[in-house]
């Protein structure tokens, strides 16, 4: 037994041997497609689908879905398990460009195309509003429109008057744009009818709520559909739950009887499911001459469609950065017309921590502090919103050992002062970023063999994060069994609830189940908690060929009944904020970046990034996690706006080659370094969340790097060339 | 896609053939990385397509010949942006080849196909949404007043403002290149700088040359300055991304170090490959300085008609301009 070198899922990825949902196929396998909108608002008046349907091998074309037949599947964030709560094809309104108007079904891929250009539709429009200032945006108070506790705004002390008493004060607005996840996995996969079971093979980080949803949707028994996703090609939230062109599909196949496959086209993953949602962040810091932070306030307005209210949960972390005595937040959201946003890797953190961590960082030069010392000289072990210790926090060994290992001492503080061999600006930037640790319920089911095979099936999603290898190296090290004799199935309505993965809980969630599975297991092996053992052998010992254990596990302070929402499909997770303490994961991120002297390309060089995720279950995958974060967040400072005209609504560069994710040679070195200590109080694997932190601060750290090269702060995203010149 | 008439001539007789004997809308088919994607698009909908990808005899790649290279139309990208002779006595064509695209991309479109690429305007390829006078004529032009970052600061109009996406044909434009064609009426040579037209009234129409004429090859006439080139390409990433500014630039010295040759044009800023010839004349006489290559950026740039979003790019620009010409004096023989 040795830690592997490699992902265990690593070899099947990279020969085409793992199985995504849209590689299933069938000889009777038919193809759909959707023929959208071209309005960005309004009513669609008549749909003329002669000509789609006069398509050689086209078998039906949908337009109007009873609401009787398929009901609304609910939002996610409402109670509900859908992406928005609207079902495109049930009604004559059109709430945003790109929403489907029919479906099309074909006995090829070719003719589906073909004919959903074909379809042919009648409007009456209405006008779009798509920016946070356009006419017709309506602005609500979050905590007034969505009355649960979670999403109040924070408030501790008196924010604004411990502002106005600070003698350096820190006001500014930031802001940053709608972007798109962009996984490389596209939506879709194949649903099909096995008697009068549905089964859906589709990528994503919620089979849980596929299932739920789509037994609400169809008026359906959940124990007669099945959800198999044992592999999910990137979600980084897109995936993140029931997304409306399943429950058509499954009434089309259900009426062709035959098995549907839909892939959908990479433009339409920019309008058919979420995205980030654009914010405005506003953000004063009080603090004293030596920049000890007495005040802060952090209001946001954040973009929503008509038909839900996504929250905004960004000052849950700015209130946690630093030990700030007064805090106050405000998050408004503003309507405007086009799918519900959602959650996109960090989805409220990285555009708060770009926002308040920029501000620190202007803090740190208006009182001359070095921004490394000004933070640690800030940092807290207290939760200074609720009083209670943080399970564990070392964000201020992740500066100090970032700081070591970038050369930190080597920056001289002064904006434009330098400057590389070849005339290019040089900026040394950081940024803190902070997450919460939460963790959802699960199931873990195990079996060990006689042979020394172990198999889990357990909550969980493998979307690239490498959950599959970290629960293969908790059995391969508890057990002794090499990785090679470890099965992992997860994904999988068949053997677990599946719980929505996100929020960076998914490894936490799923070791603390796999692990309290191991101790049955080893009561039921009579073998004591910390011994070595023969798994074989002692399965043997029992007389029987193999042993199957099961283990449910909550978050701390859960109700044990929440394992019920868990299989209803429903959100379920706790944290961070847990009965005697509080949880984040912390990481801190040192950025350089060179601009060149004349064309003033911005490039980055090198990143140093140091995570404090608990203790480190799986090396090489947090590794890559971390880097992965960190080209995340290149991107998201430096290149990607999805971008609108707002006489059209939609999005106008919704293809890969004009949505300008970093490529390769956008790409230095990044170096990773992690505290690994387990946290205590979380669960007994010591796990903390690590997928979202990574990416948390790196935004910032960047800003803040350009304003050191540059002497220009620019508090707008994505900052680009022209803002440069 | 629509269904289509697909022929693949094995000869360029037949495939001359071919064309004369197709009828209107005909596509002529190479490496396919522009027409396919166009058709899926549904934007092209040939009723007929020919396909020359396999006519090995328009193919060839000859640098041997004193005073001239010659690029056989079907030639892949990569083959010529990475063939050692293109890159020590002409590395703008070289490079302008080889930061275009992806390495996946120019392992199959051609040198031929290149020169006519379509213009990436994402309201001419967004479809129907969009009034596009290119794509539906007298529809109206969506970039006027719209989303124009990308869009042309010369030879635009009322009409359209959609930028000619290439890189090859630039480089092609600054050395003079002339293009050898071919159709039922007979050959022809038609220089690379009568080949592309600015869009005027009828932006739909982006060449000279006729539905059932045939790239055979392009010749450029190798001088001192092409050696002394670069092709420099400002764009949002580092690869698989259009211009937002790119130059051609060559120059030569004389035994003084005076600029006696200066070649500069465009890309990313105009509706067709765009030359400055005011600007070259402002180096020639010159010394090569700081000073004297922005002004011949300022000069190159002087009449640009910015858009609501694009008029960062004429700064941009003249930088490019001057960076340009101070890498390929690095690169001339002194």
């Amino acid at each position: 037994m040795s830690t592997p070198t490699r992902r265990v899922d690593a070899r099947e990825k990279v020969t085409g041997a793992a199985r995504y949902g849209a590689d299933r196929t069938s000889p009777d396998l038919a193809h759909a497609v959707f023929a959208v909108s071209t309005i960005g608002k309004g009513r669609v008046v008549n749909v003329d689908t002669a000509a789609a349907e006069a398509v050689p091998g086209v078998l039906t074309v949908l337009t109007r879905i009873d609401p009787a037949e398929l009901g609304s599947p609910g939002f996610v964030m409402g109670g509900g398990y859908g992406f928005q709560s609207l079902q495109p094809l049930t009604d004559d309104r059109i709430a945003y460009r790109g929403q489907p108007i029919a479906l099309v079904v074909a006995d090829t891929l070719v003719a589906a195309t073909e004919a959903a250009n074909l379809v042919r539709a009648e409007y009456e429009a209405e006008p779009v509003t798509s920016d946070l200032d356009a006419e017709g945006a309506e602005t609500l108070v979050q905590e007034e429109a969505i009355p649960l506790p979670f999403l109040a705004d924070i408030v501790v002390g008196d924010a604004d008057a411990a502002f106005a008493g600070s003698a350096v004060r820190i006001e500014e607005t930031y802001e940053l744009p709608r972007q798109h996840q962009v996984p490389m996995e596209l939506i879709g996969g194949v649903v099909e009818w096995r008697g009068d079971t549905l089964v859906v093979h589709e990528g994503t980080q919620n089979a849980g709520a596929l299932r739920g949803g789509l037994a609400k949707q169809l008026g359906m028994d959940p124990a007669k559909i099945e959800i198999i996703a044992p592999y999910t090609g990137g979600g980084f939230g897109q995936k993140n739950s029931l997304q409306p062109h399943v429950g058509p599909l499954a009434l089309a196949a259900r009426r062709l009887g035959r098995p549907i496959k839909f892939v959908m086209p990479r433009t339409q993953t920019f309008h058919q499911a979420s995205f980030r949602p654009a914010s405005r962040h506003l953000v004063r810091l009080g603090a004293d001459e030596t920049g000890r932070l007495l005040a802060a306030v952090h209001e946001v307005d954040q973009q929503t469609s008509r038909h839900d209210l996504f929250p905004s949960m960004s000052t849950e972390i700015t209130s946690r950065l630093y030990g700030i005595g007064h805090f106050r937040g405000r998050q408004r959201l503003v309507r405007t017309d086009v799918q519900t946003p959602g959650f996109m890797r960090a989805p409220f953190e990285h555009p708060a921590a770009f926002a308040f961590e920029s501000a620190v960082d202007e803090l740190a030069y208006a009182v001359g502090q070095d921004p490394v010392a000004l933070r640690l000289a800030n940092d807290t072990d207290v939760d200074p919103v609720t009083g209670q210790p943080f399970s564990s926090r070392y964000l201020a060994e992740c500066l100090r050992r970032g700081a070591d290992m970038f050369g930190w001492a080597g920056r001289t503080h002064e904006p434009r002062s330098m400057r590389a061999s070849d005339g290019s600006r040089i900026g040394w930037g950081v940024a803190s970023g902070v997450y919460p640790a939460s963790v959802a319920p699960a199931v873990a089911r195990l079996t060990a063999t006689s042979e020394g095979k172990v198999t889990v099936g357990v909550d969980g999603h493998e979307m690239g994060q490498g959950i599959r290898t970290a629960i293969t190296l908790l059995i391969s090290e508890d057990l002794s069994v090499g990785v090679d004799d470890v099965t992992v199935d997860v994904g999988d309505t068949r053997v677990a609830p599946q719980h929505l993965t996100a929020g960076s809980w998914g490894t936490a969630t799923a070791l603390q189940a796999v692990h309290a599975a191991l101790r049955e297991l080893r009561k039921h092996l009579n073998v004591a908690d910390s011994d070595p053992v023969d798994v074989g052998a002692a399965v043997a010992a029992t007389g029987q060929t193999s042993v199957e254990v099961e283990a449910t596990t909550i978050a701390p302070g859960q109700p044990p009944e929440i394992i019920e929402r868990s299989r209803a499909g429903l959100v379920a997770f706790a944290g961070p904020v847990y009965p005697g303490f509080t949880a984040f994961s912390f990481i801190a991120h040192f950025v350089e970046v060179r601009i060149e002297p004349t064309t003033r390309r911005i490039r980055v060089p090198r990143v140093v990034s140091v995570a404090d995720c608990g203790r480190v279950a799986s090396p090489v995958t947090a590794a890559s996690q971390v880097r992965g974060a960190v080209v995340w967040g290149i991107g998201a400072s430096l290149r990607e706006r999805s971008e609108v005209d707002p006489r059209f609504g939609g999005f106008a560069n919704a293809t890969m080659e004009e949505y300008p994710i970093p490529v390769n040679a956008d790409i230095g070195e990044i170096e990773v370094g992690f505290v690994d200590k387990p946290d205590p109080m979380l669960n007994p694997v010591g796990v903390k969340g690590l997928g979202e932190v990574a990416m948390v601060g790196v935004a910032a750290a960047i800003g803040n790097a350009v304003f050191h090269a540059t002497g220009r702060r620019l508090r707008r995203l994505p900052i680009r060339i022209e803002d440069v010149l | 896609m629509r269904p289509f008439s697909y022929a693949a001539p094995a000869t360029l007789a037949e495939a001359v053939t071919a064309l004369a004997e197709s009828g209107p809308g005909t596509k002529i088919l190479a490496g396919g990385t522009t027409l396919y994607d166009l058709m899926k698009l549904d934007i092209e909908a040939p009723p007929a397509v020919v396909d020359i990808h396999r006519l090995a005899e328009i193919a060839a790649v000859d640098t041997t010949r004193p005073g001239e290279f010659s690029f056989g139309a079907g030639a892949r990208m990569a083959d010529v942006a990475d063939d050692p002779v293109v890159r020590r006595d002409f590395p703008a064509l070289a490079e302008s080849l080889a930061k275009a695209a992806s390495q996946q991309l120019r392992n199959m479109a051609t040198v031929g196909g290149n020169l006519l690429q379509r213009t990436r305007c994402g309201y001419f390829r967004g479809g129907p949404v969009f009034p596009c006078n290119k794509r539906e004529p007298g529809s109206g032009c969506s970039a006027l007043g719209g989303l124009d970052r990308g869009h042309a600061l010369f030879g635009g109009g009322d009409a359209c403002v959609a930028t000619y996406p290439g890189d090859w044909a630039i480089a092609l434009l600054a050395f003079d290149a002339v293009v050898d064609v071919i159709g039922p009426r007979g050959a022809r040579t038609v220089a690379i700088a009568d080949l592309h037209v600015e869009p005027g009234d009828t932006p739909q129409r982006e060449h000279t040359l006729a539905g059932d004429e045939l790239i055979v090859r392009i010749r450029v006439p190798v001088t001192p300055s092409g050696r002394g080139s670069t092709y420099h390409k400002i764009r949002d990433r580092e690869s698989y991304a259009f211009a937002l500014v790119s130059v051609a630039a060559g120059v030569a010295f004389d035994d003084r170090g005076v600029v006696e040759d200066c070649r500069i044009a465009l890309g990313g800023v105009a509706t067709r490959p765009w030359r400055a010839p005011a600007a070259e004349r402002v180096m020639i006489g010159e010394r090569l300085t700081e000073a004297t290559a922005r002004r011949a950026g300022e000069v190159a740039f002087a009449g640009a008609r910015p858009g609501t979003g694009n008029a960062f790019k004429i700064e941009l620009g003249v930088r490019a301009v001057a960076d340009a010409l101070r890498i390929a004096g690095e690169r001339a023989v002194r």
